[in-house]
């Protein structure tokens, strides 16, 4: 009896109506914002820990026809190879290269068109979530 | 028909139904278009991810090689060499895409070089590198 008296009071009453109102479209908001924010800072963090967890050795480089290079992944991830430097005292060399590679895979990667320098050099590749691994030769 | 328009009772709660609902539609969409606006700004700031794959030292100039790796557009707006601000070749790179920033800087042999790259948005890469000899 109680209830049903409160509850047509409550349907007649419509004062506040405006302040519910108010306070409900501030939270979607709200809402919007932080979950918008969150959802982006996660995906970020999702990129920063990917790329922690990569990891590219360059194993071996073969003069040859061109040059063999050897590329070990001993991350946890699929690894992109994106760029290939080639640098001694005298010049330095970018390549566009596309290598991908697994897991704990090694893989060999032949370029007839890129010479190696004679004497000292350094060979550089620069994945796509942005490591780079080093290998000195001579 | 006749009645209804000499009939002028009740214009005013009509008037003022209308005026507050254009001002609350005009609220709505200012609070909406600064949410975009503040959410935007934040959301470019952390999807910003730039690195330096490769720095030369030419006659009177400084060449940095840098790769976008981040989620956003990347515009290089200040270069420091020791500190000191640099001029240099303006430089936009797109999510994925990568080219040479030149600074024009008279390096000295076998000196070591604080070299800080700071974007328009404020994300800087900063690390040391060597001059030859």
């Amino acid at each position: 009896m109680l209830w049903t008296i409160t509850c047509r009071r409550l349907r007649r009453d419509q004062r506040g109506i405006s302040n519910i109102i108010v306070v409900a479209l501030s939270l979607v908001i709200v809402l919007a914002i932080v979950s918008n924010l969150v959802l982006w800072n996660y995906e970020m963090n999702q990129v920063d820990w990917e790329k922690m967890r990569e990891g590219v050795i360059i194993r071996d480089v073969e003069r040859g026809t061109g040059s063999q290079f050897t590329f070990e992944n001993d991350g946890g991830l699929s690894v992109h190879l994106v760029s290939l430097w080639i640098i001694n005292s005298a010049d330095r060399q970018r390549y566009d290269i596309s290598v991908v590679i697994n897991s704990a895979e090694t893989k060999n990667y032949l370029r007839e068109d890129i010479p190696l320098p004679e004497g000292n050099y350094t060979v550089k590749v620069v994945t796509e979530r942005g490591n780079i691994a080093v290998y000195s030769g001579s | 028909m006749r009645k209804l328009s000499r009939n002028r009772k009740g214009i005013t709660p009509i008037l003022s139904s209308l005026l507050m609902t254009v001002i609350a539609v005009a609220g709505m969409s200012i609070a909406i278009t600064a949410t975009y606006v503040i959410t935007d700004g934040l959301h470019d700031n952390m999807g910003e991810r730039l690195i330096v794959e490769d720095v030369g030292f030419t006659s009177g100039q400084i060449s940095l090689y840098l790769r976008n790796v981040g989620k956003v557009s990347v515009n290089v707006d200040a270069v420091y060499l020791n500190r000191t601000s640099q001029s240099f070749s303006a430089l936009e790179l797109e999510e994925g895409q990568h080219g040479w920033l030149n600074v024009t800087y008279s390096w000295s042999t076998d000196s070591i070089y604080e070299i800080k790259v700071v974007t328009r948005r404020g994300t800087n890469v900063v690390d040391y590198y060597m001059s030859p000899s």
